[in-house]
């Protein structure tokens, strides 16, 4: 989707909130925070990606269910046993738990997911440009340079086809192989020499003459300073909840889930409402469009 | 004041030791001149620009002193070099280092770490002033070749240099962007009071505004004068360099015109309405119109229909096209419009979902894998460099075919036989077009298609490369060309056809098709038209000039 | 490496058991956290040298072309599941020695992510092919094993199968299981193996076919343009 209003947010905002939402969807392993991070990843995801997106949601399902089912093979802790192969047992427990580990899996997919999405190869140079400005330059230059080997590949393979060297009609692995190395090779001569006039370019342009400095095309806003302080707040509270046992879970070899009731709520919600920052952003946005648009 | 000083400066590159590559050249180049810079391709320009910064100076040993704003250019820091000194190289796609437009705009001022207020101005007044606001945020992939050269010289301007020094900066480029791209140039040497220092092929565009043109030949300045003058003075010193003058300069010259040099079309007319105040006796030449039905074609087109993809718009909307055997064609029309497409669909990279495509009376999905390609059709690709997969010439010519004698054949049919033991990447553009095209005549093809085989080429490489195609045609080879270059189609091809809105619009002869054109047509006919009917090149007019004026000259 | 460089790492080695340390602590499957932790602590002192010397424009932008061409290799090729990043990585750093074997292994892992999708797994990725690419440039270094295709080759796949395969699938233990034990960590190896060895054989074949000739054309532009010449 191009209009993600999170997406509009500075990249440091973007990484910060990554950060946290990975970092806590690994760390908490009770169930309705598992299915807390599941849900918000879910429709954030599902979001950003249209119906491919709830495509690829669905196919989680057969892996979610194999990594739940495998848990307990390698697992065999757990009091409750439902039934011995090989001499080992299979147990209840093992078994719950590897729902939760299939969880966080699948909820780490998911956030990785957007996470792509949103903090795009030029953001997160933008963001470390100042940091290592070698390194991020040299990742910027890659990025120019991957579209370019690309089209020059099409190019090349149809050029050679069209001298009768193409590998249509031919199936060997050999041919295919073959044909393959000639094209990275001319990929390769053509872009070494490209690379010479590129490194004129950047001396010619002043490039080693001075401790380079980085231009931030994006600018920490006013939104961005309130989001972030939100953001850190709502941490806070998380990690003060989880800090005192609040969000507890232990699945061997007895089942002991804290349950969610009393001050503890603060803390499920302070968690769920951090995870929903994008997409509550993004139902702002629709609905002020909504009536400036009715307004009008 | 004086920018420039160079004072007796001699080069030699380190591998031709005893070869000057630069001979003894001195020269002076005033603050905000526009000066131009011209001689064959290997004549030394490129040399000699590259003098003009510190970091670009190639290696070798060097005798003599250049000075900018009066002080040793060596001492100059590269700091200030950086800034003061843009330098616009050839290629457009790998003079770029990121991959935002935005980021390429700030790269110099990065690079002289210039603080955070400092960028965003003058990115901002740049973007501006070269109207790439629209696509400010844009990835540079997606941008045209004429956007890329225009950003590269944007990023330039970024750093507000003093001098801007371009080497072929619209060799790459389509006409209309080249232009857009020298006139862009003009408007900084003018508004801003730029130096301008550039080498081009396309002097029709620069002559009219330059301050003075100078002729370089085996790295010595052999002319220096201003554009009006420099084509006299190379006619009478019968200079091969003449050939590349803009159209105007080379009709007044070969005519012995009186007075001063027309360098424009409007200034050529001018001068011919001076001469031929009546109507001229003879007004037009004689041609032979084209067969309408062609008999065994050796390639036929019908009603091709062809997208890139499911959701994008038809790039060919019935492309029907017939070539006679032993012929050169050519295909002319805008950017975008299909041209190139359609000779990738003869080839079958891109597979039409209508119509049908005939060689030599078979469908080309009848041929069997390989087979259309063996003996029969051979593409010229858009960039020779792509065919090459070798480090040799020779190997590359090896990969082709194990026969010896028709390796050299074939060889010394493109002219190459003297750099057999080259790595093709060290020859130029014009040498790299003939190696690519040995590399493909030795499938022995009977159609040749040429997808813009002028693109880069300078004014002898073209007639050289014309005399191999005519020579092939001898042969019975039928060529077929795609091309942005009216000037040589209407030279060479015996037919010219229109391409527009994904068709063939219309077929003719060069004379009838250009003579029948007002806006796209040839410098030539756009000059005589009020004068003589279908006179499309240089040397059309110049016979009609002199046919009629007959002994009054 | 310089003096300096050497107190880094020291610095970032000592980071590490601290962080084993701290990392016990964390609920759940902290592990990961730690994990991801550990190989930042790896990585940043071979960065920060990089940084430090301030490569020249040539160097970086040859670097950026190996990397690119990494990351697309498996384009050119027709043949499904055959990664080519593998042999090339572990190339340039035969050619221009284990940093910039590193640099370009660790950024072509960074990029593919990039390119094509993010994954938990990015650091583990960047650590193997980063190792890997090191490995190849202090086996070859100083030319003292000669660099012909079939010892290339021979390299290539016990390289993969033996090191960057098994690195990589350390993440599945990181990742995929539910704790950190004997039978988890045989689990990931054991059945990462297969496609070791088929990634190994590609990369054997690449080395054979590629090997000579991508050392070639990299000599030609060192010798043509005197990079790396220090």
């Amino acid at each position: 989707m191009k209009d993600d209003a999170f997406s509009k947010l500075h990249p440091a905002v973007n990484l910060l909130f990554f950060i946290g939402a990975i970092a806590f969807g690994v760390l908490l392993q009770h169930p309705v925070y598992l299915l807390a991070g599941i849900f918000a990843s879910g429709v954030y995801y599902f979001f950003l990606n249209g119906r491919k997106g709830m495509k690829n949601i669905l196919l989680m399902i057969p892996l979610f269910i194999f990594i739940t089912l495998f848990n307990p093979i390698v697992n065999t802790r757990g009091v409750t046993v439902l039934f011995t192969y090989l001499d080992r047992p299979y147990t209840l427990e093992a078994l719950i738990y590897g729902v939760a580990v299939a969880a966080t899996f699948v909820l780490m997919i998911l956030w990785f997911g957007c996470y792509g999405k949103v903090l795009t190869g030029d953001k997160f140079t933008c963001l470390f440009g100042n940091l290592a400005p070698s390194l991020s330059l040299l990742l910027v230059m890659v990025f120019r340079m991957i579209p370019n080997l690309l089209q020059k590949a099409k190019q090349i393979i149809g050029v050679r086809s069209s001298i009768g060297k193409g590998t249509a009609g031919k199936s060997s692995i050999k041919d295919k192989l073959g044909s393959g190395m000639t094209v990275i090779g001319v990929l390769t001569s053509w872009a070494l020499e490209g690379s010479i006039t590129t490194s004129d370019s950047m001396r010619s342009r002043g490039y080693g003459t001075s401790k380079r400095t980085s231009f931030m095309v994006y600018r920490m806003t006013k939104i961005d300073w309130i989001l972030s302080f939100i953001m850190l707040l709502l941490l806070g509270v998380v990690i003060f909840f989880a800090a005192n046992g609040g969000m507890n879970a232990e699945f061997l070899p007895e089942r002991n889930i804290t349950p969610i009731n009393g001050f503890n709520v603060i803390g499920f919600i302070a968690y769920l409402g951090y995870l929903m920052i994008p997409t509550i952003l993004n139902v702002k946005e629709v609905i002020q469009w909504n009536i400036s648009e009715s307004k009008i | 004041m004086e920018h420039f000083r160079i004072e007796n400066l001699s080069f030699y590159y380190p591998t031709s030791k005893d070869k000057k590559s630069l001979d003894n050249v001195s020269l002076k180049i005033e603050k905000g001149e526009y000066i131009v810079l011209c001689g064959k391709s290997g004549s030394g320009k490129t040399t000699l620009l590259r003098h003009l910064k510190t970091v670009l100076s190639p290696h070798g040993k060097r005798v003599g002193e250049i000075f900018f704003n009066g002080v040793a250019l060596n001492d100059v820091d590269n700091r200030k070099q950086s800034s003061k000194i843009g330098y616009v190289m050839q290629n457009p796609d790998d003079q770029i280092v990121t991959d935002k437009v935005w980021h390429e705009l700030a790269f110099g001022l990065e690079s002289l770490g210039c603080d955070q207020k400092t960028m965003r101005s003058r990115v901002a007044e740049m973007a501006c002033y070269f109207g790439i606001q629209d696509w400010f945020h844009r990835d540079v992939a997606v941008l045209s070749g004429g956007q890329k050269q225009l950003l590269n010289l944007a990023s330039i301007m970024a750093m507000q240099p003093e001098v801007l020094i371009l080497d072929e900066p619209t060799s790459q480029l389509d006409p209309i962007a080249a232009s857009d791209f020298l006139n862009t140039v003009r408007k900084i040497n003018t508004e801003l009071g730029t130096t301008v220092i550039i080498t081009e092929h396309r002097l029709e565009d620069i002559f009219p505004y330059a301050d003075r043109a100078i002729v370089m030949d085996s790295g010595r300045i052999i002319a220096d004068d201003t554009p009006r003058n420099i084509g006299r003075l190379l006619f009478e010193q019968n200079n091969p360099m003449f050939t590349a003058m803009p159209t105007p300069v080379r009709v007044f010259c070969n005519a012995n015109g009186n007075g001063d040099c027309p360098l424009t079309v409007r200034e050529g007319r001018a001068w011919l309405n001076k001469e031929f105040e009546t109507e001229p006796q003879i007004s037009g030449i004689p041609y032979k119109s084209i067969e309408e039905d062609i008999k065994n074609p050796a390639l036929s087109l019908k009603e091709l229909w062809f997208r890139y993809e499911k959701d994008t718009p038809d790039i060919l909307r019935g492309v029907s096209l017939e070539i006679p055997k032993g012929s050169i064609s050519a295909i002319v029309g805008g950017n975008g419009a299909g041209k190139s497409t359609t000779l990738k669909a003869i080839c079958g990279i891109c597979k039409p979902y209508r119509g049908k495509i005939k060689v030599f009376g078979k469908a080309v999905n009848k041929f069997k894998s390989g087979e259309l390609f063996r003996n029969c059709v051979s593409m010229l690709p858009q960039d020779p460099k792509s065919l090459f997969v070798k480090s040799k010439v020779s190997d590359e010519l090896a990969e082709m075919t194990k026969d010896k004698n028709k390796i050299n054949e074939v060889a010394e049919t493109c002219q190459i036989t003297e750099l057999m033991n080259n790595h093709p990447y060290d020859l130029s553009g014009g040498e790299q077009q003939r190696a690519a095209l040995a590399k493909i005549l030795l499938t022995e093809p009977k159609i040749l298609l040429l997808d813009e085989p002028t693109k880069g080429m300078d004014s002898f490489f073209k007639e050289t490369f014309a005399t191999i195609l005519n020579k092939l045609k001898s042969q019975g080879i039928t060529i077929l060309m795609v091309s942005h270059d009216v000037e040589f189609c209407a030279k060479y091809a015996d037919r010219v056809s229109m391409f527009f809105d994904g068709q063939v619009l219309t077929t003719e002869t060069p004379q009838k098709f250009f003579g029948g054109n007002s806006f796209y047509t040839t410098a030539a006919n756009r000059m005589s038209k009020h004068v003589f009917k279908n006179a499309v090149t240089a040397e059309n007019v110049v016979e009609l000039y002199r046919k009629n004026k007959g002994g009054t000259v | 490496m310089k003096k300096s460089n050497v107190a880094m790492l020291i610095v970032f080695l000592a980071l590490i058991p601290l962080t084993l340390f701290l990392g016990d602590k964390l609920p759940g499957k902290g592990y990961y956290i730690t994990g991801v932790l550990i190989i930042i602590e790896l990585s940043v002192p071979f960065f920060m040298a990089f940084e430090r010397r301030k490569p020249q424009a040539r160097e970086l932008v040859v670097l950026a072309v190996m990397i690119a061409l990494a990351v697309i290799g498996r384009v050119a090729i027709p043949i499904p599941h055959f990664k080519a990043a593998f042999a090339i990585i572990m190339l340039t750093g035969i050619a221009f020695g284990p940093e910039a074997g590193f640099i370009v292994g660790a950024t072509t892992a960074f990029a593919s992510n990039f390119f094509y999708g993010q994954g938990a797994y990015m650091p583990w990725q960047m650590m193997a092919y980063g190792a890997g690419g090191m490995l190849a440039g202090f086996i070859f270094i100083k030319n003292k094993i000669p660099k012909k295709p079939w010892i290339m080759a021979i390299f290539g796949f016990l390289a993969v199968v033996f090191w960057i395969g098994p690195l990589l699938d350390t993440s599945h233990i990181f990742i995929m299981m539910p704790e950190i034990s004997f039978a988890t960590i045989t689990a990931s190896l054991a059945s990462g193996f297969p496609v070791n060895v088929s990634q190994g054989i590609c990369t054997a074949l690449m080395m054979l076919v590629f090997g000579k000739p991508l050392l070639e054309k990299l000599d030609r532009v060192k010798q043509k343009y005197g990079m790396f010449a220090n």
